[in-house]
């Protein structure tokens, strides 16, 4: 099953996301309580970025905090660093590309996965059900503009943090993905981008959507021509959402075998599998609609407010 | 003591299997049950096997009224996937829109939708009617074998697909034909026995209605036809 959720607020940018999500995901619990997880996205304050890293669970904490503030140290200014539930929050100023800060830290030899990368990112998982983020993570106070949350239902691959989602799409800063459902081309695909040199750290058929969107648009797609062309290209079944700091989104499967229940009014969008997320967490505003199949949508925040 | 005649039945922080008995138990001819806080709740008001009115209070979740055997049930709200599934008789009104599979292999009685529908409304349909007030997404009456489903807006792609028997009436565009459905005038009374089903239930009734049936191509394999049955397979 898995269970996902999105929210937009259009009418602030501190808006109580965390605590919305975390509702949301509370009443979809059931759909899967193994892991648990939120994609936010909060205010730039200035120019740094904010890098999550997943350290390794077989050495201790420290030597790992240790090991990785000396990667990122250098390829980057470490500004602040926070360690919080298995994973390290850093804020970085990076003196190189992407790719090139991805290849430094993830050295094979130590064991890292960087979680997520971006100006106005923030990623958050860990394994076990929704409540238990809530306990372990400050996200119940977290003010932004929107965001993405899943609970999982492990159906094909392990359960530990790194196989958790939200996913980050690996490449893009600021683009996280969350899945509901089977990528049964996923191989097919792994195998293709291996070829081109991707490196996967998971073997959840997920982490594949990331890959893909960060391809399309290394090709010079937009994010919504790589959702639109995904529809074709990943095969299977699947409902996943999408967020950058412009954009909440959604794309669904030509066979509409996930469910997908939207809610839009005047003030926000919310969007989860099931509609009783969207009633505990918001209340009883606003006609929920469920989408046909092969259907993508997307809402800007900056279209929001040219339109208000 | 005799049960109230306009019970209340409050769904706030009770458990489902308590919600249904207690909406079973107060349920009878000439009886009108009001549940409140539905919250989009799963499995509310099944196997209902008597007459009377349930209303719901908002929206409601996965299978509302499904198995329904003669009681009428409205919700005022969306309903989501399965609503009515295996409905014998009675109704089931919804007046915002359903998710998919909705009136999934009824036997008889009568679905509501006043808004849309997602994909697979009317799937496996064995009787009954289907009135759906807006559009209908993906292969809407898939092998659908008996019952009548009327689409007032426009109809997705693969519409009654491998489709035995029944007839899908649809006011707006067909987004395709499913393997094996033909589209025919409709009657002149074909006609207005939709008009009356849609008025009574305030629907606004299309100016044009295009009429599916099967081609029945598909009911015995012929080996002149090996092309539609790799097409449908």
């Amino acid at each position: 099953m898995c269970g996902i959720a999105g929210y937009l607020d259009k009418r602030t940018a501190s808006a109580p996301v965390g605590n919305v999500l975390l509702g949301m995901l509370e009443a979809l619990g059931k759909r899967g309580p193994d892991s648990a997880g939120l994609a936010l996205m909060g205010p730039t304050p200035d120019s740094r970025e904010v890098c999550w890293i997943c350290l390794p669970e077989d050495r201790d904490l420290e030597s790992a905090v240790d090991v990785a503030l000396d990667l990122v140290k250098s390829v980057a200014r470490v500004r602040d660093h926070r360690v919080s539930g298995g994973m390290v929050r850093l804020e970085i100023a990076r003196q190189c590309d992407v790719v090139e800060f991805c290849r430094r830290v993830e050295d094979p030899r130590h064991g890292l996965e960087i979680v997520s990368l971006g100006k106005n990112l923030e990623l958050v998982k860990q394994v076990g059900s929704p409540r238990n983020l809530a306990h372990a993570l400050d996200v119940r106070r977290f003010k932004g503009s929107h965001g993405i949350g899943h609970t999982r239902l492990s159906t094909e691959s392990k359960v530990d943090l790194s196989h958790s989602q939200p996913f980050w799409a690996r490449g893009v800063p600021d683009l996280a993905t969350v899945h509901n459902g089977h990528i049964t081309n996923y191989h097919r695909l792994r195998r293709i981008y291996e070829q081109k040199g991707v490196r996967f750290f998971t073997e959840n058929d997920s982490e594949v959507i990331g890959v893909y969107l960060a391809d399309q648009m290394s090709a010079g797609r937009s994010l919504e021509e790589a959702m639109v062309r995904s529809l074709q290209d990943l095969d299977g079944s699947f409902t996943y959402l999408v967020a950058t700091p412009d954009l909440l989104g959604y794309a669904r499967d030509p066979f509409a075998l996930k469910p997908l229940i939207t809610v839009e009014t005047d003030g926000y969008v919310a969007i989860a599998n099931e509609e009783v997320a969207i009633r505990a967490a918001l209340g009883t505003d606003g006609v929920a609609h469920e989408p046909s199949g092969n259907v993508h949508r997307i809402w800007s925040r900056a279209r929001q407010a040219a339109l208000a | 003591m005799s049960p109230a005649r306009n019970p209340v039945i409050d769904c706030a922080g009770r458990s489902t299997r308590d919600i249904n008995r207690d909406i079973r138990a107060s349920l009878g001819p000439g009886r009108r049950v009001k549940v409140r806080n539905p919250a989009a709740r799963h499995n509310l008001g099944v196997a209902l096997l008597s007459p009377g009115a349930v209303g719901f209070e908002g929206s409601v979740g996965y299978y509302c009224g499904g198995m329904n055997d003669g009681a009428t049930v409205t919700v005022n709200g969306s309903a989501g996937w399965g609503v009515a599934e295996g409905m014998l008789s009675g109704t089931v009104e919804v007046a915002g829109n359903a998710g998919n599979g909705a009136a999934a292999s009824i036997r008889g009685g009568l679905v509501v939708v006043k808004g849309d529908c997602a994909a697979r409304a009317g799937v496996s349909m064995k009787g009954g009617l289907l009135l759906i007030g807006g559009d209908a997404g993906y292969m809407t009456a898939f092998m659908m074998q008996r019952g009548t489903i009327v689409i007032v807006g426009n109809a997705g792609h693969a519409l009654a697909d491998s489709m035995y028997e029944g007839v899908v009436y649809v006011g707006g565009e067909i987004e395709s034909l499913g393997n094996d459905a033909v589209v025919k005038a409709p009657s002149r009374s074909d006609r207005q026995a939709i008009a009356a089903a849609l008025e009574e239930h305030h629907i606004p009734v299309p100016k044009r209605l295009k009429k599916v049936v099967s081609g029945r191509k598909l009911w015995n394999f012929e080996h002149a036809e090996l092309e539609t049955w790799r097409a449908a397979l």
